[in-house]
């Protein structure tokens, strides 16, 4: 309650401010911050993929954090810096799981942030959104600043295959619209002027054509950047098969329900004290409603690292945690 | 926190009672604190509660002159606003081609209003309607775009969806995400968005033509079309809206009934090493006689500093065919080049005509009536540019807007009255002669004008004009087009319209021209036609220092670009003296560059309403001799 208020009294005493001096108002503080500091990123369009993205400069020699994505695929990447001055990019390092990727030009960026791990922002704040959603901006023109608060900070768990959802981990939902083409890897900002993250992919439920809009919270943009975890564990192509010790009925092929049939003495499952006729409802957040979809979750999990199981037994819900292991 | 008692305990007791008043202090700390949040919280609830009220207000200010805009056959339609207590409204150009020439709008009020087309701008998206049937309506005043800062609050309201049914409008709150923006446009030289404004107030098919106010409560611009994409046609945070200032620069043509192309200065300009350079300029077009060259680098355009070749794309986007430009250039020697130019027009594909199917008897009367008023509307858009379409409208805009000039007061006063101007005349600041003007309410005057020991006297009788200069015996008479080309006549006439009903009337009947830029004030043009077709321009402003709506007399001239002759007679200082509205300065100005050449600058000005009226009889002027 706290935090909303003070952000509602900095943004009303701004406003109150704006009368007697017209040329500053409530985001001028965060937009005096973020603007020389963004860049306009364009490479290689695909199909219906916009070939385009925001970028902010992260340190003073000139790499670019972005967003991971198609436009980086093509043969050249244009980095557009807020002064307009285009320079080509290359890519030093690119990442599925954090959907991020971060680019080096050939020029000194004086103007950039400085990345810290810390949680800016609580659920309430107020936060400007800086990103060239649509590339309305061209070359030196200032990127379009949107109006939100801070919804909650959450994580997605959704299956880094799964066509809609373009990112898993740590995120901080907001309430502005930028789920827009070109928006991703722009930043949120409080009105302070302090970074909150920068916004992430378009995550489209292709079922109701709604969209999620969240940034990235620091925390993981710094993870990137240190490239604390390695590719090896971020990338499912190259992450080695789990289990957890059960065998499932299967009398009906895939699609039948996801009962257990046996657990593994020693395994996963019997360690957290799985049972037989356990109906399995979930896992590692993602619900499971058949064989195949318990199966698809697996590929998501890594082996050493405790999610929740969740089964129902009988007429109860079950909640327990469970360590999967490598496959033999 | 203290540490006093130490040294009178020892080991465990010591820490014990550490800990107690920490815990005590922290305790405390926490109560204290505490209370101050809460305070604090009062405070930004209060604060928060009175900016709500505030923007409630400004909501319930504005929010009457809101328009549901629909079609003769109500259905579909738009959404417009109300800029003038006549009914005056704005809307899109596209809501116009859906909506036709006449039909329905909607007000807070609950009410259903007629209205009709008057003019409309199919390259910049913005049409002019008539509301009918109130004698006072609801209104916002235009804002000054200029003035908008990304960030600022911004208050869009229309009719989304064709939602309303009590036609209250629907009010959506965002901030401006961007100013100055571009937005291409469609078909041919159509729809063209340019330095507009950018909001993440939801804009929604509906809203187009409804305003997007300030905080302030001001018009700041007409909210056209949103970056719409896959998604279907919903708002996804990115609106735009015409801006206020570009509307002004439009209005007066509109209002004079035109189809109104958009200006093009016919050279193209591009970004290269940093500069904007002219990238071609034809050789038979007035900019290269004028001097501009290719490779020359444009520096500013209308008299702001341009930086990229964008810039100026956005700028002139905003600009009527026939604006007086300014640029300013250099050439590759250094030499810096200032010319003032008017715009080409950038032409319109012609509309189809309409196709039925039906032949003309086989339709019912509503299928006629329904065709006749599209035809209407493809008539309007296949008018020749530039012209009027309409004198009876255009008459009646000119009769609205000219009565709003000041000085009526005195206009229905039946006691003639004598305004009597001392003035002394100034070049490049020194004094040169002096001119005496003397004028009576009926129009009658007489001005005489000393430079060099050498007099003129010229004098209108109430019938005629004329001129006595010295060592002549008599006066010789002037015809209309002589006393249009006299600085002195014109100087007297425009005091005369400024304090009268009726506008320069000895030289004629005046309509709405159309716009441009005075003084860098935007201005209405008013042509006043003679019996043998010669003609004469004033100017008057469209807002005054607020921003609201007021007319003021600016400049005069016999000429439009004011470049022949003795040039245009600029009025500035309007100032009331007893009654009568007076400027006390007059600026001979030459050219589109508004040149200064000579000023007039009053001395002493004198009301009187008793007077010898015989001074302004020709048979007497010719004996009374200089009477300083």
């Amino acid at each position: 309650m706290k935090t909303v208020c003070m952000a509602l009294l900095s943004l009303f005493l701004f406003t109150g401010a704006a009368d007697d001096e017209p040329k500053s108002n409530f985001t001028t503080k965060a937009l005096a911050v973020a603007q020389p500091k963004m860049a306009k990123i364009y490479g290689a369009a695909a199909g219906q993929v916009e070939g385009y993205a925001t970028g902010i400069a992260i340190s003073p020699d000139g790499k670019i954090l972005t967003t991971q994505g198609v436009f980086l695929d093509g043969k050249q990447v244009r980095v557009v810096l807020a002064n307009g001055k285009a320079y080509e990019a290359s890519i030093l390092r690119r990442n599925r799981q954090y959907q991020l990727a971060i680019l080096q030009i050939q020029a000194e960026t004086p103007d950039h942030f400085e990345l810290s791990r810390e949680d800016v922002g609580q659920q309430g704040d107020f936060i400007v959104a800086v990103a060239n959603s649509f590339k309305v901006a061209d070359k030196e023109e200032p990127l379009s600043a949107t109006l939100g608060v801070i919804s909650l900070r959450t994580s997605i768990e959704a299956r880094l295959t799964k066509r809609d959802v373009a990112y898993k981990g740590d995120l901080i939902l907001i309430d502005q619209i930028t789920s827009n083409p070109g928006a991703a890897g722009g930043a949120v900002l409080t009105l302070d002027g302090k970074l909150v993250g920068v916004v992430g992919k378009i995550i489209n439920s292709s079922e109701t054509n709604t969209r999620l809009n969240y940034a990235i919270p620091n925390s993981v943009l710094v993870d990137f950047v240190e490239n604390k975890k390695t590719e090896a564990s971020t990338s499912v192509a190259e992450r080695k098969p789990v289990d957890v010790g059960i065998k499932l009925f299967a009398h009906g092929g895939r699609a039948s329900p996801a009962y257990v049939d046996r657990v593994i003495r020693g395994g996963p499952a019997y360690k957290a004290k799985l049972k037989s006729d356990d109906l399995i409802v979930s896992i590692g957040g993602q619900t499971v409603g058949n064989v195949r979809q318990f199966e698809d979750s697996l590929k998501n999990l890594e082996s050493g690292k405790e999610v929740i199981i969740i089964v129902k037994r009988g007429t109860e819900l079950l909640r327990k945690p469970i360590v999967p292991r490598e496959k033999k | 926190m203290t540490f006093s008692g130490r040294r009178l305990f020892s080991g465990r007791c010591l820490t014990l009672v550490t800990v107690l008043f920490l815990l005590a202090s922290i305790f405390f700390g926490c109560v204290a604190n505490h209370a101050v949040a809460n305070e604090d919280i009062k405070k930004d609830l209060q604060l928060a509660k009175a900016a709500e009220q505030q923007r409630i207000k400004i909501v319930n200010q504005v929010m009457g002159s809101v328009v549901a805009i629909y079609g003769e056959d109500r259905n579909g339609g738009g959404s417009g606003v109300i800029i003038d207590p006549t009914g005056i409204a704005l809307t899109n150009h596209h809501v116009i081609m859906g909506a036709g020439v006449q039909g329905w709008g909607g007000l807070a009020d609950g009410e259903l209003y007629r209205w009709k087309l008057i003019g409309t701008d199919p390259g910049g998206d913005v049409s002019i309607v008539q509301l009918e049937g109130k004698n006072e309506f609801p209104f916002t005043p235009l804002g000054d775009s200029d003035e908008v800062r990304v960030g600022d609050w911004s208050i869009a309201m229309g009719n989304p969806f064709i939602l309303t049914e009590d036609q209250k409008p629907t009010v959506t709150l965002g901030i401006v995400s961007g100013v100055k923006r571009y937005q291409p446009g469609a078909g041919q030289n159509q729809l063209v968005y340019g330095n507009c404004i950018q909001t993440d107030s939801s804009i929604n098919p509906g809203n187009s033509g409804g305003p997007l106010f300030s905080m302030q409560g001001r018009v700041i611009g007409i909210n056209g079309r949103g970056s719409f994409k896959a998604r279907g046609r919903v708002n996804v945070g990115l609106g735009y809206a015409i801006s206020s200032n570009q509307i002004k620069n439009f209005i007066p043509d509109l209002l004079a009934t035109k189809l109104v192309e958009h200006g093009t200065l016919d050279a193209n300009f591009e970004d290269r090493d940093d500069k904007v350079l002219c990238a071609n300029v034809y050789e038979d077009t007035p900019l290269y006689k004028l001097g501009l060259r290719p490779g020359d680098e444009l520096l500013e355009f209308e008299g702001i500093e341009i930086k990229t070749a964008n810039q100026f794309t956005n700028l002139i986007c905003t600009l009527p065919e026939d604006w007086p430009a300014s640029i300013k250039t250099k050439n590759k020697d250094g030499k810096v080049l200032e010319i003032n130019s008017r715009l080409f027009g950038l032409p319109y594909r012609q509309p189809d005509p309409i196709r039925t199917s039906k032949k003309e008897e086989d339709q019912t009367p509503e299928e006629r009536r329904q065709i006749a008023l599209r035809e209407q509307l493809i008539n309007m858009l296949s008018a020749p540019p530039g012209k009027v379409r309409e004198k009876k409208t255009n008459k009646k805009y000119t009769q609205l807007l000219l009565n709003r000039l000041p000085g009526d007061k005195k206009a229905d006063d039946e006691k003639l009255h004598l305004i009597e101007i001392k003035d002394k005349i100034l070049k490049a600041d020194k004094e040169v002669g002096t001119q005496h003007i003397r004028l009576l309410t009926d129009g009658r005057l007489r001005v005489e004008t000393k430079i060099d020991d050498k007099v003129q006297t010229h004098l209108f009788d109430g019938e005629k004009f004329y001129l006595l200069k010295s060592g002549q015996e008599k006066p010789t008479q002037l015809s209309s087009t002589e006393a249009k080309l006299s600085l002195q006549i014109v100087q007297a006439l425009g005091i005369h319209t400024a304090n009268s009903k009726t506008a320069f009337k000895q030289f004629g009947e005046s309509l709405l021209d159309g716009g441009g830029r005075v003084r860098n004030i935007n201005a209405y043009r008013f042509k006043t036609i003679d019996n043998e077709d010669d003609w004469f321009y004033f100017w008057c402003s469209m807002y005054d220092a607020n921003g609201d709506p007021a007319i003021e007399l600016l400049k005069a001239c016999g000429e439009k670009d004011s470049d022949q002759y003795d040039g245009a007679i600029a009025f500035h200082d309007w100032k009331v003296i007893e009654g009568f509205n007076i400027p006390h300065r007059r600026i001979n100005v030459f050219g589109l560059g508004e040149k200064q050449r000579a000023s007039y600058a009053n001395e002493t000005v004198k009301v009187k309403t008793d007077f010898d009226d015989s001074i302004f009889k020709i048979d007497e002027a010719v004996e009374t001799e200089d009477s300083k």
